[in-house]
């Protein structure tokens, strides 16, 4: 429990943009490192976090309450969640102060294709729990696919790749 | 109504039943609820003042909206406001994860359910995807920066690269590369 606790406390500090910059890295360790997990049981606890209402940082607590039970889960998502909590609420003060500075938007626009590149690995750690499969490739490019291009909410999304799970696998 | 300036919870208790019902209601993403309560039901806050709060959370590591409630939380009551926004925000979601994971655990070895959860994990995984595509709209007519998101998705998904080793290189190319007005 400490392992989870002191690794996702480093990775909060990395998670610039949030649960999908990380999810590779998370997976490479509970999966690939730990062995805590397979990657099919890794996608499967990520589609219930997604399917639950609410922020999907509780994937963290349900990594955390497969390794180590419930009170795992509230250690990891406090792991989770408590580093980058401090620095936003310690930026947060001074946030007007820097709003012009010119480093913040040099910054800004370095981080785009940074976050882009983590997010689509994300994606793609995720998409491949059974190894590089066409059904999988068919679902999350329907799905990726069905954000990028209509307004549909991402809910009805999700139903269709559980509807495709059910008929592919 | 129109006319009346957003104003400010006035009570710990209306900030944490405020965050209570954006966690409550957050299906398919927090963001929407999120904005929908604060600047259109409640109006805590004036529009173009969350865009910008969230611009800020979007950059600051952590997940964004429990940012938001940390930031915000503060900017009213102080720390205890972040800490009473933040537990406001992730009460009821938490009980619902839990919930959901203990039924599924019981019908697991169910071959269709498990394919059916499969299946929406992997449409999640697009759904990623999708959102990345959408962020790299800026990047079109950029190739540094395409070709620094080509090569960190190579690292990090095909290469199982830790991101504690690509992070630093890739923020030190992508700072260079802003720098020069390239990306």
């Amino acid at each position: 429990m400490l392992q989870i606790a002191g690794y996702f406390a480093m990775l909060s500090l990395v998670s610039v943009g949030g649960i999908p910059s990380v999810m590779p890295e998370m997976q490479r360790l509970v999966v690939d490192v730990q062995g805590w997990m397979s990657a099919a049981e890794y996608t499967q606890i990520f589609a219930i976090a997604q399917a639950a209402p609410g922020p999907n940082v509780l994937v963290t607590a349900l990594i955390g309450w497969k390794v180590a039970g419930v009170a795992g889960g509230f250690v990891a998502l406090g792991a989770f969640c408590g580093p980058a909590a401090a620095l936003s609420y310690w930026v947060g003060g001074y946030w007007d102060r820097m709003r012009d500075a010119a480093w913040r938007k040099v910054l800004q626009r370095a981080l785009v294709p940074i976050s882009v590149g983590f997010i689509v690995s994300g994606g793609y750690v995720l998409a491949t729990p059974l190894g590089v499969a066409w059904q999988s490739a068919l679902i999350a490019g329907v799905s990726a696919a069905a954000l990028y291009a209509t307004r549909v909410n991402p809910l009805w999304i999700l139903a269709g790749g559980g509807l495709l799970g059910f008929l592919l696998f | 109504m129109e006319n009346v300036p957003p104003a400010p919870p006035k009570s710990l208790l209306e900030l944490y039943l405020g965050f209570l019902s954006i966690g409550a209601r957050s299906f398919g993403g927090v963001l929407p609820w999120a904005h929908r309560v604060m600047v259109e039901e409640r109006r805590w806050i004036a529009p173009a003042d969350f865009a910008e709060v969230l611009a800020l959370c979007q950059f600051l590591p952590g997940p964004n909206v429990g940012n938001v409630s940390i930031v915000l939380g503060r900017r009213w009551f102080g720390p205890v406001g972040s800490l009473v926004a933040f537990t406001g925000l992730m009460a009821l979601p938490l009980i619902w994860v839990f919930a959901l994971a203990l039924l599924y655990a019981d019908f697991s070895s169910n071959p269709a359910v498990r394919a059916v959860v499969t299946g929406v994990g992997i449409a999640g995984g697009g759904l990623f995807i999708g959102t990345a595509f959408k962020l790299a709209r800026p990047l079109a007519r950029k190739p540094w920066g395409i070709a620094l998101a080509l090569g960190c998705f190579g690292v990090i998904a095909l290469g199982r690269v830790s991101l504690f080793a690509v992070l630093p290189v890739a923020a030190v190319l992508g700072w260079f590369a802003a720098r020069k007005g390239v990306i």
